[in-house]
Parts: C-alpha cells; sequence; structure tokens
C-alpha cells in the first residue's frame, strides 16, 4: 500500500462506529468519495513541498487501533487546566474543542453569559449546519471522520463585549491520536465580532490534527480573528480556513504559526460580492527541523473590493517553510485592488524556505502587486546594536523581534495581543540560540 | 599611561589596504581632530577601533587603557567605555529608541558591577540630555532612527553618547550634513562631555566643527596614516590651503 492511500475498509469501519446523527449521509459520502483519491501527494502541485506521510502513517496506524474507541464526552483534566490557565491569559468567551469533540458545559456558561444574539451549538445541541464538503482530500476526510461539529452565529446588528475564543486542544497522552475538528462561524448583517482561534495539543505519543472553520461574512459584517497554532513540537496539523464574504464585509485575520513539527495550513478566501475589505496577515517561526507550509488564496469574482496580505517567516536550524500566496483577479472583478508581500529571516544556512506570490489576473482595471524576500539580519544593524554594548545574541533577538513585531502590530484582536508576544518571545529565545 | 596608543595600525577591507601604518596617542582630557580627504581612511580608522567586522587588521597594535583593544569583540569595547558615533547611524525599524538606550546603558553598568536603571531613573536621564540636545523628546518612543532626519540621527548619536558617557568617543563625521543649529546642539553635547578623565576624537572633513569644539591636537590623515600632526592652527590653515597643500609639503 502506497503511502498515501487509506484503507477503505477501515476507513468505513470507522465512519459506522461514530454514532448516528445528521452527519451520517454526509461522513459516508465523504468517506467514499476521500477513498478514491486518499491523501495529497508532493505529486500535487498545492503539496509541492509537503510531504504528509508521517501524518498519513499516524492515520492507518489510529484507523487500524483506535478508531472504534468512544470518545470522552468531558475534556481531561490536562485540558481543563490549560483552557483555565490560557482563559487568565486571554480575555475571551472561551468555548473548548477537545479531541475534536465540543466541551458542551464550556458551551453552556457561554450562551447564558454572553451578549443577546450570540449562539453557539454542538451536534449534541442538536445543530443542523452542515459543513462544506469542497473538493479538497483533506476537508474530506475532515467530514469523513468528524464526530462533533461547532456552529457559532452571531445575530445581525449585534457586537460582542469582548473575542470569542475557540481553543481546539488535543490530548495525545494516553495513545496515537487523530482528530477531526469543524467550526462554522456565521456572523449576520451589520454585525461585528473578534474571534481568536488557538491550536495547541498535549501529550507524548504522537498526535495529527485535522481542523477546518469556515466563516460566514453576511453583508455590512466586520469580523477580526485571529489564529494562534502553538501545537506540541512533535505533532502534525493540516487547518483549512475557507471564509466567504458578502457585500461590503470586513475580514482582518492573522495567523501565528509557533509550534507543531509538521502544519499546513490553507486560508482560503472569497470575494464574490462588491465592497469587501480583506487584510491577511501571518507570522510563522520554525526552528529545529519544524516544517510549516502557508497557503493562501483570494479569488476576487468581483470588484471593487480590496485585499492586503503581509506573511513573515523566521527560521533556524533546519526548519523548512513553505509560502504560497494566491489572488486571482477573475474576469469583470474590476477595481480590484489586491497587495501581497511575504518575507523571510533566515537565522541559519541550512533553514530552507520556498516563497511564491502568485498573481492572476483576468480583469482589466486593477492594482495588483506582490513581492518576496528571503534574507538574513543585517550586518550593519548587529554591528550598531553591538557596538552600543549589546552582545550578539541579544542585538540578533532583538532585530528578530523586530522583524516579527511588525506582524504583531498589525495583527487584530487587542486582547490577544499580549500573550501573542510572550508565546513570541518564548519562541525567539530558542530559535536565536540555536546553533546559525 | 595614555589612554589610546595606536601603533602601526595596518588595516585592509576586501582586498583593499587602507590603513597603512597609523600611530596616534591620545591622552586621559584631550580632544583630537583627525582631519583629511575622502578616502584618507578616516572612517576606516574609527571603524576598526569600534570592531567593524568587515575590516581586518594587517598589523600593528591598538591599546586603550593599556588592554589590548583589537583582541576584543565590538560589545566588550563599548561595556569599558568606548563609543563611537557612526558617521552614517542604521535605522532600525521596530525597535524602540529608548528601549536600546536602556538596554546600553545596563549592559555597560552590568560590566561596571553596578545596579541596572529602573525605567523612571532612566527616563529622567534621557529626559534630561534630551534637553541639552534641544531635541524632540518624541524621538524617544520611536524606531531607532527609523524615520529620523539626517540632523535628527547625529543627534541621536549624541544623546546615546551623552547617556552612556564613555571615557573615549569617536565621533566620525558627526557634523557632516548638519544646518548650523544642529551643529550647535551637537557641540554642546561634545562639550558637555569634556572631562579630564575623558577623551574625544573627532573624525572630520571639515573645520567648521572645530569653531565649536576646539581640539587640542589635529592630525591629517591621508593615504592611510598620518601625516602631519599640530594644533588647533592646523585645521584653519588647512580650510584656506586644502590638503593639497599639506600633501606637498609633506612630499617635497
Amino acid at each position: 500500500m502506497s503511502v498515501s492511500a487509506i484503507d477503505t475498509e477501515l476507513l468505513e469501519r470507522a465512519v459506522r462506529g461514530l454514532p448516528g446523527d445528521f452527519l451520517t449521509p454526509l461522513r459516508k459520502e465523504a468517506a467514499a468519495r476521500f477513498a478514491e483519491t486518499g491523501f495529497p501527494t508532493t505529486r500535487h502541485e498545492d503539496w509541492r513541498y509537503t510531504s504528509l506521510a508521517p501524518a498519513i502513517e499516524l492515520s492507518n496506524l489510529w484507523l487500524r487501533e483506535s478508531a472504534p474507541a468512544e470518545a470522552d464526552a468531558r475534556p481531561s483534566e490536562v485540558v481543563r487546566i490549560f483552557a483555565a490557565d490560557l482563559a487568565r491569559k486571554i480575555d475571551a468567551h472561551w468555548i473548548v474543542v477537545a479531541n475534536g469533540v465540543v466541551d458542551n458545559e464550556s458551551l453552556a456558561r457561554l450562551n447564558d453569559q454572553v451578549l443577546p444574539g450570540f449562539r453557539a451549538v454542538s451536534v449534541a445541541g442538536h445543530s443542523t449546519a452542515r459543513p462544506m464538503t469542497g473538493d479538497e482530500p483533506m476537508t474530506r476526510f475532515n467530514i469523513a471522520l468528524l464526530r462533533d461539529l461547532l456552529h457559532i452565529t452571531i445575530g445581525a446588528e449585534c457586537s460582542l463585549d469582548k473575542p470569542v475564543g475557540l481553543l481546539l486542544i488535543d490530548d495525545a497522552d494516553s495513545a496515537a491520536t487523530l482528530s477531526q475538528a469543524r467550526a462554522i462561524v456565521e456572523v449576520a448583517p451589520n454585525a461585528r465580532a473578534e474571534f481568536i482561534e488557538y491550536h495547541a495539543s498535549l501529550g507524548a505519543n504522537s498526535h495529527f490534527a485535522n481542523v477546518v472553520t469556515e466563516l460566514r461574512l453576511a453583508p455590512g459584517a466586520a469580523v477580526d480573528y485571529v489564529r494562534i497554532q502553538n501545537r506540541d513540537s512533535a505533532h502534525y496539523q493540516v487547518g483549512r480556513t475557507i471564509a466567504e464574504l458578502g457585500r461590503d464585509t470586513t475580514l482582518r485575520h492573522a495567523a501565528f504559526d509557533l509550534g507543531g513539527a509538521l502544519v499546513r495550513n490553507d486560508l482560503s478566501i472569497d470575494i464574490a460580492h462588491p465592497g469587501a475589505c480583506v487584510e491577511l496577515y501571518g507570522l510563522y517561526l520554525a526552528s529545529g527541523r519544524q516544517h510549516i507550509d502557508n497557503h493562501t488564496r483570494v479569488d476576487h469574482r468581483v470588484g471593487p473590493a480590496t485585499s492586503s496580505e503581509e506573511y513573515r517567516g523566521i527560521l533556524s536550524d533546519r526548519a523548512r517553510c513553505v509560502f504560497n500566496g494566491k489572488a486571482i483577479v477573475h474576469k469583470g472583478a474590476d477595481g480590484t485592488d489586491a497587495r501581497q508581500a511575504n518575507h523571510n529571516l533566515l537565522l541559519s544556512s541550512r533553514a530552507e524556505v520556498d516563497t511564491k506570490p502568485e498573481l492572476e489576473i483576468y480583469a482589466d482595471d486593477v492594482k495588483c502587486s506582490h513581492g518576496a524576500t528571503v534574507g538574513q539580519l543585517d550586518k550593519n544593524a548587529l554591528f550598531y546594536l553591538r557596538s552600543r554594548g549589546l552582545d550578539r545574541e541579544d542585538a540578533a533577538k532583538m532585530l528578530t523581534r523586530a522583524f516579527a513585531a511588525t506582524i504583531v502590530a498589525l495583527s487584530p484582536v487587542r486582547n490577544a495581543q499580549s500573550h501573542i508576544e510572550a508565546l513570541i518571545d518564548e519562541r525567539l529565545q530558542v530559535i536565536v540560540g540555536e546553533p546559525a | 599611561m595614555s589612554m589610546l596608543e595606536i601603533r602601526d595600525l595596518k588595516a585592509r577591507i576586501g582586498d583593499t589596504e587602507i590603513l597603512t601604518g597609523l600611530t596616534l596617542t591620545v591622552n586621559s582630557g584631550e580632544v583630537h581632530a583627525i582631519m583629511g580627504p575622502n578616502g584618507s581612511g578616516k572612517s576606516t580608522l574609527a571603524l576598526v577601533l569600534a570592531g567593524h567586522q568587515d575590516y581586518v587588521v594587517t598589523g600593528g597594535s591598538v591599546h586603550y587603557m593599556g588592554q589590548d583593544l583589537l583582541g576584543m569583540d565590538p560589545e566588550e569595547r563599548a561595556r569599558i567605555g568606548v563609543f563611537l558615533g557612526f558617521q552614517y547611524p542604521v535605522e532600525i525599524a521596530g525597535v524602540n529608541n529608548a528601549y536600546l538606550l536602556k538596554a546600553a546603558l545596563n549592559a555597560k553598568r552590568r560590566t561596571q558591577g553596578e545596579p541596572e536603571v529602573d525605567a523612571f531613573d532612566f527616563l529622567k536621564l534621557a529626559r534630561e540630555k534630551m534637553k541639552l540636545l534641544d531635541m524632540d523628546q518624541a524621538l524617544l518612543n520611536r524606531g531607532v532612527n527609523e524615520g529620523f532626519s539626517g540632523g535628527e540621527k547625529k543627534r541621536n548619536e549624541i544623546l546615546q553618547m551623552a547617556v552612556l558617557e564613555p571615557r573615549l568617543a569617536i565621533l566620525d563625521e558627526t557634523d557632516s550634513g548638519l544646518d548650523i543649529d544642529a551643529l550647535r546642539a551637537v557641540a554642546k553635547g561634545v562639550n558637555s562631555l569634556r572631562d579630564p578623565e575623558r577623551a574625544i576624537v573627532l573624525v572630520t572633513h571639515y573645520q567648521r566643527l572645530l569653531d565649536y569644539v576646539e581640539p587640542d591636537y589635529v592630525h591629517v590623515l591621508s593615504g592611510g596614516s598620518i601625516i602631519r600632526s599640530g594644533d588647533k592652527s592646523l585645521a584653519l590653515q588647512l580650510e584656506e590651503k586644502g590638503y593639497d597643500w599639506v600633501r606637498e609639503a609633506v612630499n617635497a
């Protein structure tokens, strides 16, 4: 069996093993379609630089040995401790999704407490939100084994007193685990909301999380969204965020990738109505042999609309990162303004980044720009700092932090800012200290 | 013991020999001006003394307070009191000016076994020095030299010097590109540091700064070595007759 393949029988058995609910027919269909393609491999253009081999191996192992087991309805003790600690660090309305299962206790607390207009339900709470299938193998895989989903709606004209936090956490303490998580966020007309999507994983065994987030913004909605990926340094993640933007919507999205051994994120924004304004920011910090791949895609189907994007990466040791930012300006999308930038700082000669900003333009009246840089720390700046008495490491840390700070400063969701800064500082401590 | 003792210093960048055997002695309390035409090696001398990695010392020695300066990292030199005011201060976006200044001051204080200054005392000190230099206080909270005008950058160098209180200050063309007000402010900063325990080396192309900061000695650097030394009247002669005059006089 090739490594990209999945044992269909085992997959079907696992699907059958999930409780019967409104997702059942969707799971079966998704499993059948997934079985046709299997996992993406490096032969696919979009996956050229990222091999899922270890995650596939883990998935097959899990299907063989653990899949039929019942999931815990309540999060484990370590997860609850982590969640409580995070809630102290970032002031938000937190919802916990542990190993793909929504913690209904955290939901219940929230529905009573938050402003009118806020609603969050899981499958246990009789959600009937239909998850998007798409034609991506990993999204089908997500549905096929989806145990639960979280459906959040923000009512028309609403604005919340503080951000909604989604803690997507996985505990691989007792065994190697595979988890699927799905969040569907619907923001009604003219509502404003802030979200924090925090990915974490714990435990000594291997883990692979496959996460899909759907954002649906109704006309006039404004969403600030920050995704913080801070998984265990031995764990794998594939994540996809799909955003559909209505007329005159605003989406500011920032993605921070700090942890994980093998991480692939896809962010896909669909602009099918005029007046949308999109800002995307990203920062990835990779050390050791970490592999972090960010693919973003903005489809400008109509104009006028603007999208601007800046991702930055800091790599040390043998880290490998990928940035692929695609903006497609479809025929007739006149009045589009699309900008993209990707900047990388390589602190080691063995680190590697593959960066590819892509523009495809089929309309006439557009403003588009893109650019990518890969560089090292500025020698003159280093000397300048050292000539003021800072030792080499402190000077390097200061310059590296400054490089990252640009993205933190642009990132939305104020409540998350200081914690993000602390996490970055902690990571930079490791990254700058690694051999050049 | 002299403060700075440079003996037959030779240095190159890439394959180009720039300093060809430079000898200079600077004692505590003295102000030296090093003048010379473009390309004579003035900035190279300043950068070699501060420890810039692009310059390779191929011969000679430099002693500071009796210690071998050339064997030290740039940060060690700074912490024992050597300061270079850059001709082209580097812009560092994202590093707060006050943050750097405080980190620099505390690095030096740690080396000297003194307690670190806290934020309150530091700001008081920095504000006081900024006032002396007629500097906009807002510059303290900007990125290091980020978007500063030419004059603001040079004042910022002098501010760092005033806060760090080095024993040996080497100012590389600190006067270039300054208008008269900025020049006066910079001179005021330099003069405020004049002290029997300190020495100042002014590297300059023109004699303009020397109207405000009176040097004890003037040296002419040409072709990588000092070809003539004198008192401040030498600077005036140079201004009048040009560098060719001294080169011809030496060759004759």
